[in-house]
């Protein structure tokens, strides 16, 4: 049931921007328009092009916010996030408890 | 038609699922002269309202139950009359109802039983995951319905198991089997040999009484 | 006259002609409309149905821009379950299962779930969940959710300590049916407490509520007053609650949440008791007629849950599986009708999600 929906109307998740709306979406209740304007917003780019994966691969690579390709070196998992945090302006729980553990050394 | 006013009556106050209403109404009907048995039959039409009712979420269980123990005391207070007219009292039949072994989802079969004995079926609920032989034992004991649920893939399997045992200890002949569950369909009833398949508990009872 | 290759909701292939596709998408938006009290689609909207469903390409999309956001439920079990659970029976660890979707399937959010995806069991596991929590969180991307089903049936007779209150309504015991509901409602809430927050203490971004009602409007009472103590003890927490069906099932009739009852309720009523719970998307469900056409059951769906969309505060992600949301039930649904549901929910119903 992933590939149908994906390819019929799914945004792609980390291959475009989809993981950055969803997290609009449940962290703010934004409705999916409102989510990805925000998101381009925060991008500044159109929203016609966070589901592009030509303008989002080397966008989210240069923002270092995690990439589908294996790239050594790039920003993942919870760096990934921190970055996502800054950019978004949201606090991501698991950074949060990643912040909470290192500072209590 | 006879009875007209009285027939509105009964199954308005039966759709009502007021017990004080229901013996009021089969009351003044018995008072009119209307004969047990087309009281009966006209509470038992407003009881598959009551079902469909149920179903598109106008009324819940605790009114379906009401209802059919309004049904229940009027059969009583006409018990007399009914087995002087055409063996009316006598259930419509019986019937072993169950989740198949492995499955413990159960709420659709337990509903489904619920309107088979709102309806007058004598049902044998075994309740849920249910070991395959049980049902073939309450055929042999003089079941005339089967009737199996099953919410998994892996366990509506089973149904076709007990057809083949039925079939296999020839008592395939003496019941009606009924199957549903969220993964059933007409064409699975048809592919195990099924004799009845419900898209709903409603449809099912409809289908049981034909 | 033209027949278009279409399905029924059992999956089956069939052809139809355009009378009888519109014929079914009227029938199956009056019997939505009429059984919640919504309006039906209109003769644009049914148009534009029938055109999606008439186009004969294999699979069909919204348009670019169109994209909605596609949440997971089931967790890593659509690979390693058996076909019970629909999976493909493909064993792997639950950190795999999670990047494999996250980076090969376009999942714009992920879960992690108990074999058994229910609330109940995942108690005496919690240690090793709130393990494989920090462990996965530290390598996705994605939003990361813990996900299961309240699922109020483990909690009866003879699975647990409660009487089973559909039982007990069949031998006219109603007050003890409905005391029943009630206790194993309130153990349901406690035990979404226990579990959830110590997920959120692991680090899980949220906790995805499916199939809240399965076992009836105590079992949605339940789950909401657990969403509640969720929502009051972890105020950051995405929260998902996805329903179980397209009205709450009355087991017990009378059981209220925020001074309502919720029997009877339908999407465009029950997202708001979502809201009020502190949900921050809804997901709503409309289960397919396998006797009805591909036509009837998407209409039908649409259009309950367009109104749901229409009068909701929050995201409404519609449940868009096998045997739900217009989709057919069979175990491997055809691609050509999930597609045609995914482009109808999304451009019809308006959907913020799937």
């Amino acid at each position: 049931m992933d590939l149908p929906h994906f390819m019929a109307s799914g945004m792609g998740g980390i291959r475009s921007a989809g993981d950055l709306v969803a997290r609009m979406e449940f962290a703010k209740n934004m409705r999916a328009k409102d989510a990805k304007a925000y998101v381009a917003k925060k991008l500044g780019i159109d929203v016609l092009d966070i589901v592009d994966e030509y303008v989002m691969r080397d966008l989210r690579e240069e923002l270092g916010i995690g990439v589908v390709t294996g790239v050594p070196g790039a920003p993942r998992g919870i760096a990934a996030k921190m970055n996502i945090e800054n950019l978004l302006d949201i606090k991501i729980n698991s950074c949060e408890k990643f912040r909470e553990k290192t500072q209590k050394r | 038609m006879a009875f007209e006013s009285e027939t509105k009556k009964l199954q308005d106050a039966l759709i009502s699922c007021k017990v004080p209403d229901i013996a009021k109404a089969v009351q003044e009907a018995h008072d009119a002269g209307m004969p047990a048995e087309d009281i009966i039959n006209a509470l038992g039409a407003a009881m598959s309202d009551v079902g469909v009712l149920f179903e598109r979420g106008k009324l819940f269980l605790p009114h379906v139950l009401s209802a059919a123990a309004g049904m229940k005391n009027a059969m009583n207070t006409l018990d007399d009359e009914l087995k002087t007219s055409a063996g009316t009292s006598q259930a419509k039949g019986v019937v072993v109802m169950g989740t198949v072994e492995g499955d413990v989802h159960d709420i659709g079969k337990s509903i489904c039983s619920t309107m088979l004995q709102c309806a007058g079926f004598d049902v044998h609920d075994l309740g849920r995951d249910v070991p395959l032989k049980n049902f073939i034992e309450e055929v042999r004991g003089g079941c005339n319905f089967c009737g199996m649920s099953a919410l998994m893939t892996t366990t509506m399997v089973g149904m076709k198991t007990v057809i083949e045992s039925l079939k296999a200890e020839g008592l395939r002949d003496n019941v009606k089997v009924m199957v549903g569950g969220a993964p059933i369909t007409q064409a699975y009833a048809d592919k195990i040999g099924a004799d009845i398949y419900g898209e709903s508990a409603s449809e099912t009872t409809k289908k049981a009484q034909a | 006259m033209t027949e278009y290759y279409t399905r029924m909701g059992d999956g089956k292939r069939v052809t139809m002609t355009k009378q009888q596709i519109m014929d079914d998408l009227q029938a199956g938006t009056a019997d939505a409309a009429d059984m919640a009290s919504v309006p039906s689609l209109d003769a644009n909207e049914l148009e534009h149905l029938a055109e999606i469903i008439m186009c004969q390409d294999r699979v069909v999309g919204v348009t670019p821009g169109n994209e909605v956001v596609l949440s997971y439920d089931i967790g890593q079990l659509d690979f390693t379950g058996d076909n019970g659970n629909s999976g493909n029976g493909v064993d792997m660890g639950r950190l795999e299962a999670a990047l494999l979707h996250e980076r090969a399937l376009g999942a714009d959010t992920f879960e992690l779930a108990h074999s058994d995806y229910s609330i109940k069991p995942v108690k005496p596991v919690i240690a090793m969940e709130m393990q494989t929590m920090e462990e996965v969180q530290a390598e996705i991307v994605a939003p990361f959710f813990y996900g299961a089903m309240p699922n109020q049936g483990l909690y009866y007779a003879p699975d647990g300590p409660y009487g089973n209150p559909a039982d007990l309504m069949r031998e006219f015991k109603i007050e003890e049916s409905m005391q029943q509901s009630e206790l194993a409602s309130a153990h349901v809430t406690r035990d979404i407490e226990y579990v959830a927050t110590r997920l959120q203490a692991a680090g899980s971004d949220g906790f995805n509520f499916d199939t809240t009602g399965s076992a009836g409007d105590a079992d949605c009472v339940g789950t909401l007053n657990g969403v509640k103590l969720l929502r009051e003890q972890c105020p950051e927490a995405y929260i998902q609650v996805g329903f179980a069906g397209e009205s709450i099932m009355g087991i017990h009739g009378m059981i209220e949440f925020d001074g309502q009852v919720v029997a009877g309720m339908y999407p465009h009523q029950y997202v708001h008791i979502a809201e009020k719970a502190g949900a921050n998307v809804c997901g709503t469900v409309v289960n397919t007629n396998t006797s009805k056409s591909l036509a009837f059951n998407m209409a039908r769906a649409v259009t309950f849950i367009k109104e749901a969309v229409k009068t909701s505060n929050i995201p409404i992600h519609a449940d868009m599986g096998m045997g739900v949301g217009g989709i057919p039930m069979c175990e491997t649904p055809p691609i050509d009708a999930v597609s045609r549901c995914s482009k109808a929910m999304v451009e019809v119903a308006g959907v913020d999600g799937i």
